[in-house]
């Protein structure tokens, strides 16, 4: 988690969810870049933030997207399944990544879930946090977040919780980027953010 | 001791790699080439351990030179990069992982437009507009983030790699007597004299 | 090229737990990269027989390292009908375990014809567990009712069982227990053995600090049983008395990018019959 650091958040509102990054590639102390992708497409209304050592970012999110071809949009929970029995095969010799799936069901119902890095699910109703700044994180949510946020609320709260955690964690921040999924849209926002 | 740097510029890209063989204290050549030409239009500068470098640049070498001939097609800088990338990661996973960092600089003929990865030994690939590997990384990258600016030119991306070899000359506990340097374009690779960056470093 | 030294010993298998990271994680703990921390569960986790089954407890608090992971996650753990199973240790673990054995019974009920029986469950377990000296790290509560009558268990990693009355386990198992030995009788009445569940959970809950959060009860009698999820909620967060909420427009965006949908409205090929 600390070696190239990361802070990812994901947060349900109404009918809609959010799911958040940093941006920075480091290897320790040095920064590499300043504009590196941590969270993915899964399908049109899931995405999956995969926070941990950056190598196994980019070999789970292949091995993982070649296994999708049902020739029908996977729902957030089965894909989360997937990628939890993916994490435990390897309950012995773990990929470094606690992966967060965020997305809306068939039904619109908004879904998130966390993992730790041997494929423990946590599904919860409000925010999922992960990353080298998730305990920053996870004090930030635990006092913005509140129920029933309408998209454009949610945006505000899950930016703020996101810039403001990696303010205090050196090891992560330099922009960031929000993905907002709603029934009929996936608005994406880069973020201003401090470069320090 | 190695030193790497890479630079993408407006329509080009520039690998500088030092010349330098070392087993512990001691150089064993002066003059060696680590920047090798994967294509018409790519080229990978490593750094590492000295047998695993060559074992698996040359590995990498083979097959992008196989799947030139197979297909009689070039393999896009891109695709260079991630295959390197795929197999340093299935090498990781075995007994004996490689103990190498690389840069990946090209043109893309069809998109017309340069690409710079960094790979490192842990197989994190990284798109970027410069890059440096080892303790030149600790001295370089402050330059970079200094010099860089839009639509980078030849000579200036020249000038940013001069202000990085004068400052290792002056600071760094090696010091490297000779570099080489590789320019990729629309034209292809071509072999910028060392000699010449060490006269626009002296100039400074 | 790419084969693990565990690959060379077991060979080339696509079942069961696969090494091949573990010899890069080593030289990455080396170099003073640490792995992440795993969820644990901390926990409070009981389970006694009363007149009717078997009632089982567990608190609701899972953990990574100090920090609270999950504040209402579920350690009753379903393996069969009439059988459930309380977790504690590794969370992923005992997620994992309990999954497969459930699996495993619901093959065993189909090729045997019979209701399966608790004993079967425990002996599954303690083999599965075994076999993996300890390395897979669950402790387990399992209880049910079946054709023999009530049955309770406890599992432990290594694989050894105890068949006991009252039991307790996890880090709160100390506070819990202290609790039964006090307060246990022989031939409870429902309500009575629910109550004594609670009282043994919430006194690992307020002092055990692996556990915590809510009560989760199940009740276990012959053809029936009652999962009570949060049966008990003694630390409930009481809400803000005012909102956080940011004015829209506070954060500063440097680029947006919109993605909208076709909406279609789908008909599964299946529905037309």
């Amino acid at each position: 988690m600390s070696y190239n650091g990361t802070a990812i958040v994901a947060m349900t509102g109404k009918n809609c969810v959010a799911i958040a990054a940093d941006k920075r590639l480091g290897q320790q102390f040095l920064t590499v870049d300043m504009d590196f992708q941590k969270i993915f497409p899964i399908t049109k209304k899931t995405y999956v933030g995969l926070p941990g050592l950056a190598t196994d970012v980019q070999t789970l999110y292949k091995s993982n997207m070649y296994r999708l071809n049902e020739q029908r949009d996977i729902e957030p929970k089965a894909f989360a399944h997937m990628v939890s029995s993916t994490l435990y095969e390897k309950r012995f010799g773990p990929y470094y990544i606690e992966p967060i799936v965020a997305g809306l069901d068939k039904n619109n119902n908004p879904y998130i879930c966390g993992m730790d890095l041997l494929g423990c699910m946590d599904v919860a109703h409000d925010f999922i946090v992960a990353g080298s700044a998730d305990e920053n994180l996870k004090g930030m949510c635990e006092n913005l977040w509140e129920a029933d946020l309408e998209p454009e609320d949610l945006f505000e709260t899950i930016s703020q919780a996101l810039l403001n955690a990696v303010d205090r964690d050196a090891l992560s921040g330099w922009g960031g980027v929000v993905h907002i999924i709603t029934p009929n849209e996936v608005i994406t926002r880069h973020l201003k953010a401090r470069m320090d | 001791m190695d030193i790497q740097l890479g630079l993408a510029g407006k329509d080009f890209v520039i690998l500088l790699a030092d010349n330098q063989i070392t087993n512990s204290i001691l150089t064993i050549k002066h003059d060696e080439d680590k920047i090798y030409k994967l294509s018409e239009h790519v080229v990978m500068s490593v750094s590492g351990e000295p047998g695993d470098s060559s074992n698996f640049s040359e590995y990498i070498l083979g097959n992008t030179v196989l799947y030139n001939i197979r297909n009689q097609h070039e393999l896009s800088v891109d695709s260079c990069a991630k295959f390197t990338r795929k197999e340093l990661a299935n090498a990781l996973r075995s007994r004996s992982p490689y103990q190498v960092n690389y840069l990946i600089g090209g043109y893309n003929t069809i998109s017309q437009k340069p690409a710079l990865y960094r790979i490192d030994y842990l197989a994190s690939i990284a798109k970027v507009e410069f890059a440096a590997h080892g303790y030149a990384s600790y001295f370089c990258y402050s330059i970079f983030d200094r010099m860089k600016k839009p639509d980078l030119t030849q000579d200036e991306a020249l000038d940013i790699l001069a202000a990085c070899v004068n400052e290792l000359t002056r600071r760094l506990v090696i010091n490297h007597s000779s570099y080489t340097l590789k320019l990729v374009d629309s034209n292809g690779v071509r072999v910028i004299n060392g000699e010449e960056l060490l006269k626009r470093t002296s100039a400074k | 090229m790419d084969k693990s030294i565990l690959a060379e010993i077991v060979g080339d298998s696509n079942t069961g737990f696969k090494f091949d990271n573990a010899l890069r994680n080593e030289s990455l703990t080396s170099n003073g990269t640490g792995a992440p921390k795993a969820t644990k569960t901390g926990t409070t986790i009981v389970g006694l027989i009363f007149k009717d089954g078997v009632v089982l407890g567990a608190d609701t608090r899972a953990t990574a390292g100090s920090i609270v992971a999950d504040k209402n996650c579920a350690k009753i753990h379903y393996i069969t009908p009439n059988i459930y199973c309380c977790g504690a240790g590794t969370a992923a673990d005992t997620e994992f375990t309990t999954n497969i054995i459930s699996s495993n019974l619901a093959l065993h009920q189909m090729n045997s014809g019979r209701e399966p029986r608790v004993a079967t469950a425990m002996t599954f377990l303690k083999q599965y567990l075994f076999r993996y000296q300890g390395h897979v790290s669950a402790a387990l509560v399992l209880g049910g009712v079946d054709s023999t009558g009530p049955h309770l268990y406890t599992v432990y990693p290594h694989g050894s069982t105890d068949k006991l009355p009252f039991v307790t386990m996890g880090s709160g198992s100390l506070a819990a227990m202290a609790t039964f030995e006090s307060k246990f009788k022989p031939n409870m009445e429902r309500q009575e053995a629910i109550d004594l569940v609670q009282e043994a959970i919430e006194s690992g809950i307020f002092n055990d600090l692996g556990s915590g959060s809510n009560v989760d009860v199940c009740v276990i009698t012959k053809g029936k049983v009652d999962y009570l999820r949060n049966y008990a909620k003694p630390n409930e967060r009481i809400s803000k008395l005012k909102s956080y909420k940011f004015a829209r427009g506070t954060t500063g965006i440097l680029k947006e990018s919109i993605h909208k949908f076709d909406i279609v409205v789908e008909s599964d090929a299946m529905d037309v019959v």
